[in-house]
């Protein structure tokens, strides 16, 4: 009881630090200017003017929030130890464990946040634009909110032994190799090497599958989505992200803060 | 019966290397320090900068692991958390968030410390007045300045009502006022029957208001015991005046009374034990050399306090040029 009261309380204090960052919405602003410039774009297309402005509307949901989320996760940790704020956070009962998840927590609260800011001008300009909205968009936005704990996860990862610097470079390697992981691992089966087969397996099994996460041609083109896999792709993030956690805390744990 | 004080802090023989980089030789900050804190006392852990206090207050807050040795607060090692329930800490150069206001710190830390929802505002209102931020209290942390960060810091520390309050350097960088501000603060946690660890290098606020005293010096502890042992000294100590003396003459005669020598233009200052006045002033006169001035001077912490750092300094060039030859 008493531990989830410190950890909220970290993620709260996170939550209010991100809101209160400039950048934060400036990226926001662009966000949602871009979702406002695909029916600029739609209206050059003789064809589809609807689909253009959903397409590019949910792109650069998924851009924009997945850079807020590198951005602000990258120094997650590195800039409490710099501002040495960390030393009286941790001089309070509080474990090294309970700091990490309360700082991730508060993140993804405030990405999450963002996100719904831009699925609100997402959906505005939508209906503005006389494009029509299924559920097959909340679902490709609520595992968009999913793909997030996972990168803010990764994020706090590196950010727990490493620069931001660094931190940035790596996250967005996985973040890259996890768009791609899945094409790899099919390539790899192709292969008749045994140790190429068994290196894109391990990759594929290491590295999170983001595609999972990605429902975008389904919602814009009306296809229908099961609920299954809706529900394992939520299991496959929260499970992804613990683990990440977990090993986080391993070694933020063993870290000493000078 | 017996009437033992308690040991709140006790460490024991922590040793602590730091590596520099990938594959560089670790470097060795803690040397096997070793003391203890009784229960109620006022304990300054006094040394120059870069002597280790910092170091040894970190490992203390769990924050840095020793690389061996053992260190532990009200009978709990110090990498555990629960006890922490009863410590205070305010670091050196304390810095919280900005975008907080001083009462909304408070509140933080009164929550991550584990006070009652219901205590939390009655004790935040006690501490403002107490450190004397009422009239900034409600203003945001941007515009504090050191001073009132300072007070901030000690009022974060002992807001969950420690037993225990460690202080890092609480008097670096104030003006006069501040500095008597947080001694006072200081000497009502003792009355408080608070125990209080404090690294400090100002030596005149040691002197005032401290129980017990440890100086350490690049890594190792050179003195440790209580205040009236610098103070009240009966060993005498003489300042002796002197001119017209070689730099070799006056080397050796330092060397041969383990005195401490200073040269200041055609002069040399130089402070012997009152035991030996008599014999360095004939070894002097036989050198040549003509005597200014005789001063008795009883020993103070500052004396002991530059002695040892010169043991300090003499101990690690003696090893440096041990380890060159072995090299």
């Amino acid at each position: 009881m008493k531990s989830s009261r410190r950890v909220w309380s970290i993620a709260t204090n996170t939550l209010r630090e991100a809101v209160r960052n400039r950048l934060l919405y400036a990226l926001l602003f662009f966000a949602v200017t871009m979702i406002g410039f695909s029916v600029l774009v739609a209206s050059l297309s003789y064809v589809e003017g609807e689909r253009i402005i959903q397409d590019m509307g949910l792109a650069s949901i998924r851009l924009f929030s997945v850079g807020i989320a590198i951005f602000v996760g990258i120094g997650l940790i590195h800039g409490e130890v710099e501002r040495r704020t960390i030393y009286t956070i941790l001089s309070k009962p509080v474990t090294r464990p309970e700091f990490l998840l309360g700082k991730f927590l508060g993140l993804l609260l405030a990405v999450w946040l963002q996100l719904s800011l831009m699925a609100s001008a997402f959906g505005l300009v939508s209906l503005l634009a006389g494009a029509g909205l299924n559920w097959g968009y909340g679902e490709a936005l609520l595992l968009v909110g999913v793909e997030l704990m996972v990168i803010v996860a990764v994020a706090t990862l590196f950010s727990a032994f490493t620069t931001p610097m660094l931190a940035a470079f790596f996250t967005v390697g996985i973040y890259v190799l996890g768009h791609l992981s899945r094409n790899l691992y099919l390539l790899g089966q192709e292969s008749e090497v045994e140790v190429v087969k068994y290196t894109a397996t391990l990759i594929y099994r290491v590295l999170p599958d983001l595609e999972t996460f990605n429902l975008s041609v389904q919602a814009v083109h009306g296809l229908p989505i099961s609920g299954a896999e809706v529900g394992w792709a939520i299991l496959y993030g929260v499970g992804y992200s613990a683990v990440l956690l977990i090993l986080a805390s391993f070694i933020f744990q063993r870290r000493d803060l000078q | 019966m017996t009437n033992e004080v308690r040991e709140i802090v006790r460490v024991e023989s922590i040793v602590k290397d730091f590596r520099p980089g990938l594959g560089l030789r670790a470097k060795r900050v803690l040397h096997g320090v070793s003391f203890a804190v009784r229960q109620g006392e006022i304990y300054g852990f006094v040394g120059p900068n870069g002597a280790g206090k910092t170091t040894t207050l970190k490992i203390l807050m769990g924050l840095i692991r020793p690389t061996s040795g053992n260190a532990t607060i009200l009978d709990c090692d110090v990498r555990e958390t629960g006890f922490r329930e009863h410590i205070g800490f305010l670091p050196e150069n304390p810095y919280f968030y900005p975008f907080l206001t001083g009462r909304e710190t408070l509140h933080f830390y009164a929550r991550l410390s584990g006070v009652d929802a219901g205590r939390i505002d009655r004790r935040a209102d006690a501490l403002i007045e107490w450190v004397g931020l009422e009239n900034s209290c409600d203003e945001r942390m941007s515009s504090y300045s050191k001073g009132m960060l300072q007070r901030i810091g000690i009022a974060q520390a002992l807001i969950h009502d420690p037993q225990v309050v460690f202080l890092d350097e609480p008097m670096s960088g104030l003006d006069p006022i501040g500095r008597k501000d947080i001694r006072d603060i200081v000497l009502r946690l003792k009355q408080e029957r608070k125990t209080v660890f404090m690294n400090t290098h100002i030596l005149n606020d040691v002197e005032m208001i401290c129980d017990r005293v440890a100086i350490i010096v690049k890594g190792r502890i050179r003195h440790e015991g209580p205040i009236q042992d610098f103070l009240e000294d009966d060993e005498m100590r003489s300042d002796i005046v002197l001119s017209a003396l070689p730099p070799e003459e006056a080397r050796t005669l330092a060397e041969n009374f383990s005195a401490r020598v200073q040269r200041v233009g055609e002069r040399v200052e130089v402070q012997v034990k009152d035991g030996q006045v008599r014999d360095f002033l004939q070894a002097a006169l036989q050198s040549n050399a003509e005597v200014l001035s005789v001063t008795p001077n009883r020993v103070s912490l500052e004396n002991i306090f530059l002695e040892a750092v010169e043991q300090g300094e003499r101990a690690e060039s003696a090893q440096g040029s041990e380890e060159d030859q072995e090299s």
